[in-house]
This record gives C-alpha cells, sequence and structure tokens, in this order.
C-alpha cells in the first residue's frame, strides 16, 4: 500500500515536474476556477487540447450595445448596464447542462421501476429513496411542518439533487463545479427566495404578508422597520449564494493549492507531501459537496418554514396588538 | 504575485448574467420534468407505502387481538369440556355403584326368595313324605295286625272280636267290601 502511494505520489510528481514550465500556479488557478467561454481537456505531459468555443449569444438592448472594446486585458464585451445582454454557453453552463443531464438520467433510471411493487430493489433505488425520504421527513416536515411541508417537497428535492450534482461533476477530473461560480448560486437562492415570498403570501395573505414587512409596530416606526425586514428578506438569499459558491470555490482553491506547492517550492519531492495532502482534501471535498447539498436544501426548508410560520404567527399576532404593544417577533425567526 | 492576479481577474465574483439566466431556466425546467417523472412517482409510491405499513400494522394488531379472544374463549371452552367430562366421569360413576348396589339387592332377594319357597317345598314334601309313611305304616300295620288275627282265628275271644268289628261295619262302601275281601 506504502509502495503504491510513493509509486503514485512520484508519478504525480514527474508529471508535475514536466509539465512545470508554467510557473504561474494562481493564474494556473483561477483559470481552473473561474468561468471561460473557451473548453479545454488538459492531457499530463503535453499541451492542453482546446475543444474551441461555442459562439457567444449576444444581446444588445440598444443599438449597437455589444460592440467589442478594447482593454488592457484584450476585447471585452459590454455589460448588462451598458446595454448588452450576454447569453453566451459558457463553461460552467455546459457543466451545469450536464449534471442536470445526469440528474435526469439517473433519477428515469433508478426511479423507473415497478411500480406494482412498493418496495425499492437495488443499491441506487434505495439510495434515491433514502435521500428522498431524508429531504422529505429530515428537512421538509421538520422546518416547514406537517401540513404544509410535502407541498415544498418537490422543489426541495429539485435543490438538493441539482445542487449534489452539480457539486460532485465538479469533483470529476477535467470537469469545473459550476456552484462554485456566484451567478449559479445566487441564480438557485433566488429560486429558494421567490418559493419563500411565495410561500410567505399563501400562508398569510397579500395583506398578512406587507403587514409583516412592517414589523407591527406602531406606524411613526414604519419608517425604520420596513428597511430592516426588507433587509431581512435579502439577506436569507444572500447568506445562502456566498455559502455554497464560497464552500466549494474554496475546497477546489486548496485542492489546486496543495498540487501547485510542488511548483512554487520546485521540487518532485514536495509530491510526497502534497498528493496525499490533495488526496485527503479530495475526500473532503466529496463529504463537503452533500454537506453543501444539505445545508443549501436545509437552509432552503427552513426560510420557507419561518415564512409560512409567518402567516400563522401573524393570526396569533392580531390579539396581542389590542392588549398591547409587546411584540414577540422575534420568536417567528426561531421556529 | 496572488493577490493582484486575484484583483485583476475580477471574474471570480463576476455575476454573468448570462449564466444566471441559464441556471434559472435550467433549474426550472429541471424542476419541473423531475417534479412530473421523478418526485410525484416516487413519493406517491413511498406514501402508499407508508399508508400500507400502517394498516398492516394495523390490521396485524386487530388480528392479533382478535387470536387472543379466541385463544381465551378456547381456553375456557376447553376448561368447561374437562369440567363437564369429569362431571360425567363423577355421575356414571355414581350411577353405577348405584346399580351396582341395586342389583345386588335385587339377586340377593331373590336368591332369598329362592332359598324360601324351597324351604316350602321341602317342607312340604317332607309333610308329604311323612304322611305317605305314615298311611305306609298303617297299611303294613294293618296287614300285620291281619296276618297276626288270621292265624288265631280260632280262639274263640278273637273270633268274638271279629265279629263284633264286622257287626260294627257299615253295610255298604269301600270298607265293606275290604272286609268282606279280608273275611274270604
Amino acid at each position: 500500500m506504502r509502495k503504491a502511494m510513493v509509486l503514485f505520489a512520484s508519478l504525480f510528481a514527474a508529471t508535475a515536474w514536466a509539465a512545470g514550465s508554467e510557473d504561474d500556479v494562481p493564474g494556473y488557478i483561477l483559470h481552473h476556477v473561474v468561468d471561460s467561454p473557451s473548453f479545454e481537456i488538459e492531457v499530463p505531459l503535453s499541451a492542453p487540447i482546446h475543444l474551441g468555443e461555442i459562439p457567444p449569444i449576444h444581446i444588445p438592448l440598444k443599438a449597437d450595445g455589444c460592440a467589442l472594446r478594447m482593454t488592457d486585458h484584450g476585447q471585452e464585451v459590454p455589460g448588462l448596464t451598458e446595454g448588452c445582454l450576454d447569453l453566451s454557453i459558457t463553461k460552467h453552463t455546459v457543466m451545469m447542462w450536464l449534471a442536470a443531464l445526469l440528474l435526469m438520467a439517473t433519477l428515469f433510471i433508478w426511479s423507473n421501476r415497478d411500480k406494482t411493487k412498493l418496495v425499492p430493489r437495488g443499491a441506487g433505488a434505495n439510495l434515491i429513496e433514502m435521500l428522498v425520504l431524508f429531504v422529505r421527513d429530515e428537512l421538509a416536515i421538520k422546518n416547514i411542518g406537517k401540513e404544509e411541508g410535502p407541498r415544498y417537497v418537490p422543489y426541495l428535492l429539485t435543490a438538493f439533487f441539482f445542487v449534489l450534482f452539480m457539486n460532485l461533476l465538479g469533483l470529476v477530473p477535467w470537469m469545473a463545479t459550476a456552484t462554485g461560480n456566484l451567478a449559479v448560486t445566487a441564480s438557485l437562492a433566488l429560486c429558494t427566495f421567490v418559493i419563500t415570498q411565495a410561500a410567505g403570501i399563501r400562508a398569510a395573505g397579500l395583506g398578512g404578508y406587507l403587514k409583516h414587512l412592517t414589523g407591527g409596530v406602531a406606524p411613526w416606526l414604519w419608517p425604520i422597520m420596513i428597511p430592516v425586514e426588507v433587509l431581512g428578506l435579502f439577506t436569507k438569499p444572500f447568506a445562502l449564494t456566498m455559502r455554497l459558491f464560497a464552500n466549494m470555490l474554496a475546497g477546489h482553491i486548496v485542492l489546486f493549492f496543495l498540487l501547485g506547492l510542488i511548483f512554487i517550492l520546485g521540487h518532485p519531492a514536495v509530491a510526497l507531501v502534497s498528493v496525499p495532502f490533495a488526496f485527503a482534501i479530495y475526500l473532503l471535498e466529496l463529504f463537503v459537496a452533500f454537506v453543501q447539498a444539505y445545508v443549501f436544501t436545509m437552509l432552503s426548508a427552513l426560510f420557507i418554514g419561518m415564512s409560512v410560520a409567518m402567516g400563522h404567527h401573524h393570526d396569533d399576532h392580531g390579539h396581542e396588538s389590542e392588549v398591547g404593544p409587546s411584540h414577540d417577533h422575534g420568536k417567528a425567526h426561531h421556529v | 504575485m496572488f493577490l493582484p492576479s486575484v484583483l485583476a481577474a475580477s471574474n471570480l465574483v463576476k455575476v454573468q448574467p448570462g449564466l444566471i439566466f441559464w441556471t434559472l431556466i435550467t433549474f426550472v425546467i429541471v424542476a419541473i420534468v423531475l417534479k412530473m417523472k421523478a418526485w410525484g412517482p416516487i413519493l406517491s409510491l413511498v406514501e402508499e407505502r407508508e399508508k400500507q405499513i400502517a394498516s398492516s400494522i394495523e390490521s396485524a394488531k386487530r388480528e392479533r387481538a382478535e387470536a387472543e379472544k379466541l385463544l381465551a374463549d378456547q381456553k375456557t371452552a376447553i376448561a368447561e369440556a374437562r369440567r363437564e367430562a369429569a362431571e360425567m366421569m363423577r355421575r356414571n360413576t355414581q350411577e353405577m355403584e348405584k346399580f351396582r348396589e341395586e342389583l345386588m339387592a335385587k339377586s340377593r332377594k331373590e336368591a332369598e326368595e329362592l332359598k324360601l319357597s324351597a324351604r316350602r317345598e321341602i317342607d312340604e314334601q317332607k309333610a308329604k313324605a311323612i304322611a305317605e309313611v305314615r298311611s305306609m305304616a298303617v297299611d303294613l300295620a294293618m296287614e300285620v295286625a291281619g296276618k297276626l288275627i288270621s292265624e288265631r282265628m280260632d280262639d274263640s275271644k278273637q273270633r268274638a272280636l271279629a265279629e263284633q268289628f264286622v257287626q260294627g261295619l257299615p253295610l255298604n262302601g269301600t270298607s265293606a267290601t275290604g272286609a268282606v275281601r279280608r273275611t274270604a
């Protein structure tokens, strides 16, 4: 076992040494974790193979909005504020689609079984069902409640598996982590945000929902309260966005950096230390892929649950405000 | 060396509107497709299974209670039957005993009666025999007496006695003929 490890490490080191001509390690790492419109496959001991680029899709929002302009870093497409909507298919877009296809294929294969048999057969079907039941019982019903919980199970399941597959796909060699991109996590958080608000309106009614934004305080306090409440609405999806993005990005940077140490320190022997470390981090990342999918889903369920509880909370609240200004608004946030 | 390049590559924290667009589209499509093709079937199957398990447990409980009730019934029935059988046995032996005693008494009585009748018969026969013996003795005595008498007929005294006897006899009837024959 140890011999195999040493062999593996020295092979790695040799590869690293051979390819060590480019010594811009941070640049290399960044190149790997950020999105880009070009696709390439790296082959050990030789130059990366460029697969070319998908033609960019630029939708000008005003006349001549998408005209390329020259900057210090080369040609650049103007941003959205400058009147150009860039819908180009990038590396992360493709990864996300790949994850979506894999997810759908996996679920079709493992959920398409004899519907008359109520007990799943085989490891795949059992695993899927175990995860589905976990999301339903431990996340949806525990955080949202027995009555309202099942309504949001399909959304939470989709979020969980979609995030999980994107996380795991990023750990496959030559693939990239779509969840390590701020745009992707922000979009997912936006979905949760929309669902959360819809759940709040559904539970409390539009009036109750708007009333909740006032915090239930006296009208002269509203100018203070409403911005605070609105800010509160947006901190939740922001936390979701940053947590998933930072976790996935950081794991991959650490992974790359441990291997990059070989080039920074410039000696093959470093591989004996950094390769086992990188291997350990890789295993940790596998675990983190699950944990972050779980955390994203759990927080989504929690936010939805808070929103649903807000509706029920306001029913009780009406009586309290008649008695006096005593206010336990914070209670809804600790459900 | 690292920090400047991070700052230069502002791509790291740049939010591309295109990717947001594609992510939303992809997510919505995935959610709809999976809800129809995967979550719906899986969840309904799971719910059905849960329902079935719950009802199975319920019915098992019910059946168990029923079985226990049946068993208790059976047990009381067996005890009842056993008690009845014992009762019957007891009654049977009693009856047998009674019957035996009755039979014994009856046979004893019959034997007694038989004995009595036999004794009566014996007495009768004895009496009869005695009477017969007695009559035979008279006859013998008479004959002996007759013989004695006939041998001493010449004695005048006895002749007179006989004549007296004959004279004393009735004129008709068996005794006269007997007397006649005897005299002849």
